[in-house]
């Protein structure tokens, strides 16, 4: 008989907030104890007409960053990028948002106001008002200095519902920037490397997206956070069970972000973006879209990454600079530095 | 540097198309198909990430080797670092070393559980965190091969020029060619040439590899990480097969220095002795481990602790050595992909992003 030890599941591990397949598990595992039938449970939800016109859009998120200072953002501004953003590539302007703060007993006032002055910055920056909130302190030890959760909500301003169920086989893919940024800042500041001029892409999208409302061509959009790029392919192709086709050249690239992932041994399609979205669009409309998106500033080297196409349903390949082709597979547990 | 009418690869696919039609040229000259096997992990993942595979003709085998540090760790060198977690150490890693199992569990595992187990990137930043933490006794694992070495030598050097009491390294560090030499002595093995890593020949020089060619009479070629790279040198192993023509060629865009670094190599002759060292799947091999030297012996955490290296180890199935030797390839073992999945994987081939499993399982569906 062949003993087998392999690592069972028997306990959360760091690997399950990695955003990759095994975070897919984790909240399979969570949902399946609640009744969640009639919400699609893609970034947000959409409730009930309040007697307005618009749909109430509302979405959860919570940021335990480390460091919680990075170049181009921090926590503050993260979580209000972040918790609007989930709003902003289903076409809801953000408007509304709660926080709850649960601070590190230690905590310096210096800190706390810094993060909360960007927060609210970021909040004023997007038109979106605080409307509640909640804090709580825990003894030294029991918190990364603060953790911070964000429920954001706004009105659908689109008279469609983007979702992944609207995608059809020959539809682009629109990607608005290089993607990885935020991951590969985060990880310079964490191993102590030098990275001169690279900068977290963290950032509102709604400003940058709403114009796309008016292409009825628009099918569905998705920030690249945890798991990246390469994540929220495979979710499209695995939702849509059609296959996804990437052309490796075409990716919009950032130098410093490169730069890191060579000598981390990490790929920029599975690293966390904070203002990146893909979009995907009707081929007839792609242009139209390209020329709105690079009509601002976070979104100007925004480019046709591939497109959606009936071979190799539920799978995402890749056409590589030299010509080959490659499979493209969710990330599997936290995404580790190599050792050479 | 010998003479072929292969020049160092510099641009995109109009060579590669070039390249690969010379390829398929002198594959038809050999007369039969050959197999070739690419020593590092490194170049592993290069081959997969390019899309390489899918553009090598028929009649190519290309297996991947001993060289991904974290593959050929042995599950009796991870339980010793389980057990300096579980005294209390504070034991610093590579990344891609915390889930590796070992018979009991992993290092990411016990993290999980409370221990002080932490990622670093580089040996000297190890003895850093001891110095600022001097109340608890720090560990680093020194794994990896010519290339990770140099830097554990200079922090051993280091730390004892700073009389650092507090630190120690587990040292698991392997030398490539001794593993090379090891598998070319297995009978059942037929490999025809080798693809070498070009960042191990920076420190070992050209030297250390000419047994290959002179005295074994395969075939034998050194490459950078890119796909053009990678493929002039599959070219030209072909060419010396096809040619019987066994001279090692260097296909980089940036130049190896052919005497490699004779710097790091004194470095490492005097902080390491040669020892023989336990390769996961592929047993013993005479002289291919680096111990720490007597003059650095306070530094060597086995002494330091009293760790018993010799433990037994648990037969869990896994068919990595018969992986590693290019034997089998992974599908081949009964567990890829049901019961070994990047999920909860049985062997290190799976474990690292560089290991052969695990490099099949996400690229090659
Ligand atoms: S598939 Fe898993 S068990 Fe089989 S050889 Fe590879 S790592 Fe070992």
């Amino acid at each position: 008989m062949v003993q087998v030890s392999s690592m069972k599941e028997d306990a959360v591990t760091s690997g399950h907030g990695s955003g990759g397949r095994l975070t897919q598990k984790l909240t399979e595992r969570i949902l399946s104890r609640f009744e969640t039938e009639g919400f699609e449970m893609e970034d947000c939800a959409f409730l009930d007409k309040g007697g307005n016109d618009a749909d109430i859009a509302v979405t959860m998120d919570g940021f335990t960053v480390s460091p919680q200072d990075f170049p181009g953002g921090d926590i503050g501004k993260l979580a209000v990028c972040g918790s609007s953003n989930d709003l902003a590539v289903r076409g809801v302007e953000p408007r509304w948002l709660t926080l709850s703060l649960i601070i590190e007993e230690g905590l310096e006032f210096s800190l706390l106001d810094r993060y909360m002055e960007s927060a609210a910055r970021t909040a004023k920056e997007g038109n979106i008002r605080l409307i509640a909130g909640d804090t709580k302190v825990v003894p030294h030890g029991m918190a990364d200095k603060i953790f911070i959760a964000a429920c954001a909500m706004g009105k659908k301003m689109s008279s469609r519902t983007l979702q992944t169920s609207n995608l059809r086989q020959g539809d682009v893919l629109i990607l608005s920037t290089s993607p990885g940024r935020h991951g590969a800042a985060l990880a310079a500041a964490r191993f102590n490397i030098a990275a001169p001029g690279l900068t977290s892409d963290c950032a509102l999208l709604w400003p940058s997206l709403k114009p796309l409302m008016a292409l009825d061509g628009l099918r569905c959009m998705r920030d690249c956070t945890r798991g990246g790029l390469g994540t929220v392919l495979c979710e499209w192709a695995e939702g849509a069970s059609l296959g996804v086709e990437l052309v490796e050249t075409n990716l919009p690239a950032n130098r410093e972000t490169n730069a890191i992932c060579d000598i981390l041994g990490f790929d920029p399609l599975y690293l966390a973006s904070e203002g990146c979205a893909v979009v995907a669009v009707a081929p007839e409309q792609a242009e139209g879209c390209l020329d709105l998106l690079r009509q601002n500033s976070i979104s100007r080297d925004a480019a046709v990454i591939g497109r959606i196409v009936a071979d190799h349903p539920r799978m995402v390949g890749m056409k590589t600079r030299i010509g080959g082709m490659r499979c493209v597979d969710m990330p599997v547990g936290e995404i580790l530095p190599r050792i050479c | 540097m010998p003479e072929s009418d292969l020049k160092a690869p510099r641009e995109g696919p109009a060579n590669i198309e070039a390249l690969r039609g010379k390829l398929s040229e002198y594959l038809e000259c050999a007369g039969r198909p050959l197999t070739f096997m690419e020593v590092c992990g490194t170049h592993t993942v290069a081959i997969f990430r390019s899309g390489l595979r899918s553009l090598l003709p028929e009649g190519l085998r290309v297996l991947s080797g001993p060289g991904c540090p974290v593959c050929v760790t042995d599950q009796s060198e991870i339980d010793m670092a389980l057990s300096l977690a579980k005294r209390d150490c504070v034991v610093l890693t590579y990344g891609d070393m915390l889930r590796v199992p070992g018979s009991s569990g992993s290092l990411l595992k016990m993290k999980g559980e409370g221990a002080a187990v932490e990622v670093v990137t580089s040996a000297i930043q190890s003895m850093e965190i001891a110095r600022k933490n001097p109340e608890r006794e720090v560990v680093f694992l020194g794994v990896g091969f010519e290339t990770t070495a140099p830097a554990t030598a200079v922090t051993l050097q280091q730390a004892r020029r700073n009389g650092l009491d507090n630190f120690s390294v587990l040292c698991l560090h392997k030398t490539v060619p001794a593993a090379l030499s090891a598998l070319c002595s297995n009978p059942d093995l037929r490999i025809d040439g080798f693809i070498l890593p070009g960042h191990v020949t920076v420190v070992t020089g050209l030297d250390e590899y000419a047994f290959l060619t002179k005295k074994l009479r395969r075939a034998a070629a050194v490459a950078g990480f890119e796909p053009e790279e990678i493929l002039a040198c599959m070219t030209d192993l072909a060419r010396q097969v096809a040619e019987r023509d066994f001279r090692l060629s260097v296909w980089r865009l940036k130049d190896v220095p052919i005497e490699g670094n004779p710097a790091a190599r004194r470095i490492l002759s005097e902080v390491f002795e040669p020892c023989d060292a336990r390769w996961r799947g592929l047993g013993v091999i005479a002289g291919s481990g680096c111990r720490i030297a007597e003059p650095y012996g306070e530094f060597d955490a086995v002494r330091k602790f009293g760790l018993d290296p010799a433990e037994d180890v648990v037969d869990n199935g896994c068919r990595c050595g018969e992986v590693l030797s290019g034997l089998i390839s992974p599908p081949e073992c009964e567990l890829f992909g049901r019961v070994c999945t990047p999920l909860a994987p049985v062997g290190p081939c799976m474990v690292s992003s560089e290991g052969t499993c695990g490099a099949w399982y996400r690229y090659h569906q």
